[in-house]
């Protein structure tokens, strides 16, 4: 059964292009472009995981990972950035209890396999 | 005529009695036949006494008598020989035991009927103008020692013509001339080669008496160094021109905490930037490169498009590396401390670094490390990561082999000095001053990012990082910790 992924990230070329990249990968994907949509959304709806911008106009990515945590804490969140591997930013994700974090940065061979990982290791804990 | 000679005597010994100087007449024998009041006091005696008395009797003080006497006797048997004009110095013993210098002068007096008839002892007290003198000399003597115990400040003083005429110890200390070497030579020598400030320098203390300015001076080895130079006027006591007076103060240390401060808000603000800029590189080159990797799954696409693709994805995978290194650049990663042993780190980076190096490379390697060396404070991989690039820099650096050098000590201040130095091309002034700066390179092929993460990392350790260089001669790098 396919994976059902929300994909949060503000700029249109980017969330396409995971989108793209995650329906390759036979996921069903869903897009937004701000947290505040995706909170409302995933009252709603059930995915199976979250893939979240850290940096997003009005409700940050890292606020919105902790309102997701607090109401549904097995739901898999994973954490994208522009910063690359930045240790500050990942120490507070994890703070927050994401389950990984994948810099843009990154091959995109690597960004998939990390996406995988993390969505397994999320899945087997839960 | 009887009348007016004696008038004339008392008036004469009024005048020799009134007049401040002591007056002695002596027979060619050297007995006393007149002795005016000034000089019989003197020799705490009455005048009506010494008549008769042979000089000996009160000259000359009780120190060194003897000595003095055989001296003034050649003087005076000089005088009573030949009738020559004579002149001496000598103590004498006055009232309350206080001794007297007086300078006499010896004037041999003809008698009428032919030869000598005695000889004229005129003296003037002179203690008072001893005392002045001496004092005077004390004081110049002090003004000396001071100027030439300052050591902070280089003071010298050139003629019209430009040649030095004093040089203090100061100056002796900044140039590393000494003062018989450069003394009455060329100001120019002082100055950087070929700079023609000194003239128009000299134009504006002629115009304003005074002139104040940051420049560069120049040591004997021929290494510049910065200076506050003043440049005041030097005149003579009828207030005529007659050189420059020039101080100045060696300001080496000041420019280089100035240049830490500057370096400081400098790579902040790049850090900043850089941050910035990586971020928003990061979004399309995500972009880019996913529509790469999508489009080559295209089955349709002849072996062209595929090489244009592959080409495509090794341009963005450089542009993903530089990226990284901004971002680790301006990454303020605050480092993980622990007590760790600078000496351990430099061991276990050695190995490392021999991979790095040219294979037919002829470098030898002279490593000092200091033992009981205090541990420090610090992330073990930032710092394996700074001597990994200090290392493998030094290695680049001599192509044709050489000499690398590594110590480490225990240095004032509590610090842990590790010095790296080379024998390699060394890097020209004007680059050293941009070397901590990302993307600065002398090199190539290098990012110009390796020196300015170090220097972050040393920063964030609390220490510091410096480097020396020499064109031709090599480049030491100094890196400071602060003890655990």
């Amino acid at each position: 059964m396919a994976n059902k992924i929300l994909v949060v990230d503000d700029e249109p070329s980017v969330r396409e292009m995971f989108s793209d990249l995650l329906k390759k990968e036979d996921c069903a994907v869903t897009v937004l472009s701000n947290a505040e949509e995706a909170l409302q959304l995933l009252e709603k709806e059930c995915f199976d995981a979250v893939l979240m911008d850290i940096k997003l106009p009005g409700m940050s990515g890292m606020e919105a990972l902790k309102k997701i945590k607090d109401n549904n804490p097995s739901l898999p969140v994973i954490m994208i950035t522009g910063f690359g591997y930045d240790e500050g930013l990942i120490a507070k994700c994890k703070e927050y209890s994401c389950n990984g974090y994948i810099g843009k940065n990154m091959p995109i061979s690597q960004i998939i396999s990390s996406f995988k990982m993390f969505l397994k290791t999320a899945k087997e804990k839960r | 005529m009887e009348t007016s000679r004696k008038l004339s005597e008392s008036f004469l010994n009024k005048v020799v009695n009134a007049a401040g100087a002591l007056i002695i007449y002596l027979d060619p024998d050297g007995r006393i036949i007149y002795c005016n009041k000034k000089a019989a006091s003197l020799a705490s005696r009455d005048e009506a006494d010494l008549a008769g008395e042979h000089w000996t009797k009160i000259l000359f003080s009780h120190k060194n008598t003897q000595m003095k006497q055989q001296m003034f006797k050649a003087v005076l048997d000089d005088a009573v020989s030949y009738g020559r004009t004579n002149a001496f110095e000598g103590l004498i013993s006055g009232p309350e035991n206080k001794e007297h210098l007086i300078s006499w002068c010896l004037t041999p007096i003809s008698a009428k009927e032919g030869g000598l008839d005695g000889v004229l002892l005129v003296g003037n007290d002179i203690t008072e103008l001893k005392e002045k003198e001496t004092s005077l000399k004390n004081i110049d003597t002090t003004l000396k020692n001071i100027m030439s115990s300052i050591r902070e400040y280089a003071l010298f003083a050139i003629n019209l013509e430009g040649k030095i005429t004093y040089f203090g110890m100061g100056s002796e200390y900044l140039f590393g001339w000494s003062k018989n070497e450069i003394i009455f030579k060329d100001i120019l020598l002082l100055f950087p080669e070929g700079d023609p400030g000194l003239a128009q320098m000299l134009d504006e203390v002629r115009g304003k008496g005074k002139y104040e300015i940051e420049t560069e001076l120049r040591k004997k080895d021929g290494s510049l160094f910065p200076v506050d130079l003043t440049v005041n006027q030097l005149k003579d006591t009828a207030g005529r021109l007659i050189g420059y007076i020039l101080i100045a103060k060696d300001i080496t240390e000041i420019k280089k905490m100035e240049y830490h401060v500057f370096q400081t808000e400098k790579m902040a603000a790049i850090g900043q930037l850089a941050a910035g800029m990586a971020h928003e590189i990061n979004n399309p080159l995500f972009v880019i490169s996913g529509k790469i990797e999508l489009l080559k799954d295209e089955k349709s696409f002849g072996e062209d498009i595929r090489r244009d693709l592959n080409v495509m994805g090794a341009q963005t995978d450089r542009i993903r590396n530089l990226v990284d290194r901004l971002l680790k650049f301006a990454r303020k990663s605050i480092p993980r401390l622990e007590t760790v042993g600078i000496n351990e780190i430099i061991e276990s980076v050695l190995p490392l670094v021999l991979y790095h190096k040219l294979p037919d490379s002829n470098v030898i390697m002279d490593k000092h490390l200091s033992q009981n060396l205090p541990p420090v404070k610090g992330d073990l991989n930032q710092l394996q990561e700074v001597f990994v690039n200090l290392f493998i820099n030094a290695y680049q650096a001599m192509p044709q082999g050489g000499r690398l050098f590594v110590s480490t000590s225990a240095t004032e201040g509590k610090f842990v000095q590790v010095v790296i130095s080379d024998t390699g091309r060394g890097i020209p002034a004007e680059s050293l001053k941009n070397i901590f700066m990302p993307f600065y390179s002398t090199k190539k092929d290098g990012t110009g990012l390796g020196l300015s993460i170090c220097y972050n990392i040393i920063k964030n350790h609390g220490g510091i990082i410096d480097i020396e260089s020499q064109p031709d001669k090599g480049t030491t790098f100094i890196v400071k910790l602060p003890f655990a």
